[in-house]
């Protein structure tokens, strides 16, 4: 008698393919093949380096939504120069690029890397160093004509750092960007300086066209600001909110979100930034895995889905998931934006008056929309929307009288409510499919407009502060919880890879420039 | 309206007069049923709309879906509603658009359609159907004007009554539509025992979810901008109402039904 083996079974994978992409390798930032999967109603992406293995991480916590998002894809604008030539291809060749499917809508000029703080927490990798560098006026200059070349009438220049509040030139950065066409231009603090330097604040104020305030506000228990900022700043930012209000300047706050750090403080920051006059906006953006932050693990990490269901979990009384809709202008997996109408008692998220999708549904809409009201919720669902300035409150009026609503409500858009929600890709999470569409840029004083995942991911951060500072700066390397054994602490607080003494990193691994035979 | 018990014949009327109010047009905005325009395209293409064919609407109100079906379906529409003003704006919209030859509305009831026998390639009606007191009466009349084979494509609201919470049973604006909803099947049967079978039925549940929402966004915004039409609207009554309906969508108690049906 034989004894016969059953007949092997053939066994599904327990995940759907969705899409093959490029990313890089998060240690050596190699260029390599990427795929994503969807398992259990949650978007993976998954990688191999030739030389340091295999990477997964959580791109987007609800596939539903992410599948959903697709549709609000606007086609991209072309920009009036581009600063570089297509050679190696995406993302090396930053930028932008003329592949690059998107002109810039934000530009970011980082005018320093020396901060009054030392985060635990900072993409920028920035505090008290002696070897940073600080832009002179020229650089500044030189800057702002490169997006302005780009641009012709740049919508929005956001200051940042470092942090920018302590440059001695900033008031002049700011009057340099307003007379060189500017619309608006956003200065992104820790509020320190505004908490203890009233007279600065009212020279902030008395710009024609005010600078909007963008403040680092991360919640109100005391272990959120120690642990992300290293220091409790509670009475500080309440003073500096309080001194915005006193002259008249509008503030976004912006929320670093951390899981299980500050995750569960989001509906208190929007319900106290609905009740401060000065505010007008709040930005939630999980933390960024580049330059300096906490160990963290990737397949456990915040992306926006868990950000809006926090909010419909935390205020059910305003929002649900339903509330937010996707930025068509970049693509839409990378921000969500919703607005509300508000007057002290009541709370309307716009999304409940106006049907969004008939209006920025660009792929599967059967009837051409009203043409003004898809302009005014294109400017609406951007990243140059800044509640408070003129442009943004033109385009609400116009949103909310445009449809079948009363003149009556006109009035009540001057206190619209905005709520950003933008999860930025890491050396983790880089998906060169997002980064092509990218609409956010850094700015260099080389005159190039690098997207601000690449900058903080590709290595570029580290190459330009290399060119600015004249000091050599390490490859940085996220904190990432698998890759504790080969982490070594840079002088600035990052994670860099612990040298085999040579240094070497493999070849491009994707597989490009060869054929079979 | 009422606040205790309403008589049949005060449903019909009441319902139809609210439809014909500012207010009421206010507050439902452009979309006067669940699904708006996109259901009402799935309804004709569900019941396989073809041009140059004769369609009847019923409860035609201010001639939405008569004007998408003679658009973008080309078929010949019959509207009837129970309004005067709704009609005579119908009409007075479709010369406009100048779909006067394709598209006409007349004053009449469900129960005692003004169209004869036979006349018709199809019949829809959208949300309307729970609000007619003699549904048996509305059925046979649907069924007397529709030719051989023809087809009936209804959309409506489906609920529970037995489970509803007491305070939507009572007749209230225009939640008034939920009052005399009935299950699925029992739309199935009514049809039936006119002689129109049932083919097809699907949820679109998550039509009639939005449209609350929609109808609560609307109501919040108004009370913040003071509209002075609405200056009589008890806003917190009406908050009230919005959140039982939507308590019972999300229960599964009410939800949003479409049916078609053929005639043998």
């Amino acid at each position: 008698m034989t004894i016969t083996n059953p007949p092997r079974q053939k066994v599904d994978r327990d995940e759907v393919f969705l899409e093959y992409t490029k990313s890089i390798c998060p240690v050596c930032k190699t260029v390599i093949d990427a795929e994503v999967n969807v398992k259990d109603n949650r978007v993976f992406m998954r990688k191999r380096c030739k030389e340091h293995g295999k990477f997964e991480a959580l791109l987007y916590g609800d596939a539903q939504m992410y599948f959903d998002s697709m549709k609000f894809n606007k086609p991209g604008t072309i920009p009036l120069e581009t600063q570089t030539e297509v050679v190696d291809g995406c993302p090396l060749d930053c930028g932008l690029c003329p592949d690059h499917k998107q002109h810039a809508c934000l530009g970011i000029i980082e005018v320093n890397t020396n901060c009054n703080l030392d985060c635990p927490i900072c993409f920028a990798d920035s505090g008290h160093q002696p070897d940073g560098f600080s832009l002179t006026m020229e650089q500044c200059s030189t800057a702002l004509d490169a997006f302005v070349r780009s641009e012709g009438e740049p919508e929005v220049v956001m200051y940042s750092g470092g942090e920018p509040t302590i440059h001695p030139r900033i008031l002049d950065f700011i009057q340099l960007a307003m007379d060189k066409g500017v619309k608006t231009v956003n200065l992104n603090t820790n509020g320190i300086k505004l908490a203890h330097d009233r007279k600065f604040v009212e020279k902030l104020a008395s710009f024609d066209r005010r600078p909007n305030i963008y403040m680092q506000f991360d919640g109100f228990n005391e272990r959120t600001h120690t642990e992300i900022r290293g220091r409790d700043l509670r009475k500080a930012k309440q003073a500096a909110l309080d001194h915005c209000a006193e002259f008249g300047l509008t503030v976004t706050l912006v929320a670093a979100v951390e899981q299980g750090l500050n995750d569960h403080e989001l509906g208190d920051i929007v319900r106290f930034g609905v009740q401060h006059p000065a505010v007008r906006s709040v930005a939630f953006q999980p933390v960024t895995h580049s330059g300096r932050h906490l160990e963290f693990d990737p397949m456990e990490r915040l992306t926006n889905a868990e950000i809006v269901h926090g909010l419909a979990d935390q205020v059910p009384e305003w929002f649900r998931v339903s509330d937010f809709f996707p930025v068509p202008c970049c693509f839409p997996t990378c921000r969500s934006i919703t607005y509300l109408l508000i007057d002290g008692e009541n709370v309307v998220p716009i999304p409940r008056l106006i049907k969004i999708e008939d209006y920025l549904d660009y792929v599967s809409n059967r009837v051409m929309p009203d043409l003004d009201i898809r302009q005014a919720l294109e400017k609406l669902w951007s990243a140059t929307a800044t509640p408070g300035t003129e442009m943004t409150q033109e385009q609400l009026e116009c949103a909310v009288c445009g449809i079948d609503l009363p003149e009556a409500l006109k009035t009540v858009t001057d206190t619209a409510f905005m709520i950003v929600i933008q999860d930025f890709q890491d050396p983790y999470t880089l998906n060169v499919k997002q980064l092509m569409k990218c609409c956010v840029e850094e700015i260099t004083p080389d005159g190039r407009l690098i997207p601000f995942c690449a900058y903080n991911s590709v290595g570029y951060r580290e190459e330009v502060r290399e060119q600015l500072s004249g000091v050599s700066v390490p490859t940085i390397v996220p904190n990432a919880a698998d890759l504790q054994p080969v982490l070594l602490t840079t002088r600035y607080g990052s994670k860099t890879l612990e040298r085999d003494g040579n240094g070497h990193t493999p070849a491009n691994a994707t597989n490009v420039g060869q054929a079979l035979r | 309206m009422t606040g205790s018990e309403p008589s049949a014949a005060d449903v019909k009327v009441c319902c139809a007069t609210a439809y014909q109010q500012d207010a009421v047009a206010l507050i439902l905005g452009e979309s006067y049923h669940p699904g708006g325009l996109a259901l009402t395209r799935g309804l004709a293409t569900a019941l396989d709309l073809r041009a140059g064919e004769r369609v009847l609407d019923v409860a035609s109100g201010p001639g939405a879906t008569a004007f998408l079906l003679a658009s973008e379906f080309g078929v010949e529409v019959d509207g009837v509603d129970l309004g005067d003003q709704a009609v005579e704006k119908a009409n007075a919209l479709a010369a406009e658009r100048g779909l006067a030859e394709q598209v006409r509305f007349h004053l009449g009831d469900a129960e005692r359609i003004p169209l004869p026998d036979a006349s018709v390639d199809a019949v829809v009606c959208e949300c309307a159907f729970c609000t007619f007191p003699d549904k048996p009466t509305a059925a046979a009349e649907m069924a007397r004007v529709l030719k051989p084979g023809g087809r009936v494509g209804i959309t409506d609201v489906a609920l529970d009554p037995a489970r509803l919470d007491a305070e939507l049973q009572s007749l209230a604006g225009w939640v008034a539509c939920m009052a005399d909803a009935r299950p699925v099947a029992e739309y199935v049967a009514l049809l039936d025992a006119a002689g129109l079978r049932v083919t097809r039925t699907e949820p679109h549940d998550d039509a009639l979810a939005e449209m609350i929402t929609q109808i609560d966004g609307r109501l919040r915004a108004f009370r913040m901008a003071k509209v002075a039409a609405l200056e009589n609207v008890d806003f917190d009554t009406a908050l009230d109402r919005v959140a039982s309906a939507d308590r019972a969508v999300r229960d599964g108690i009410a939800g949003y039904s479409l049916l078609v049906a053929e005639k043998a």
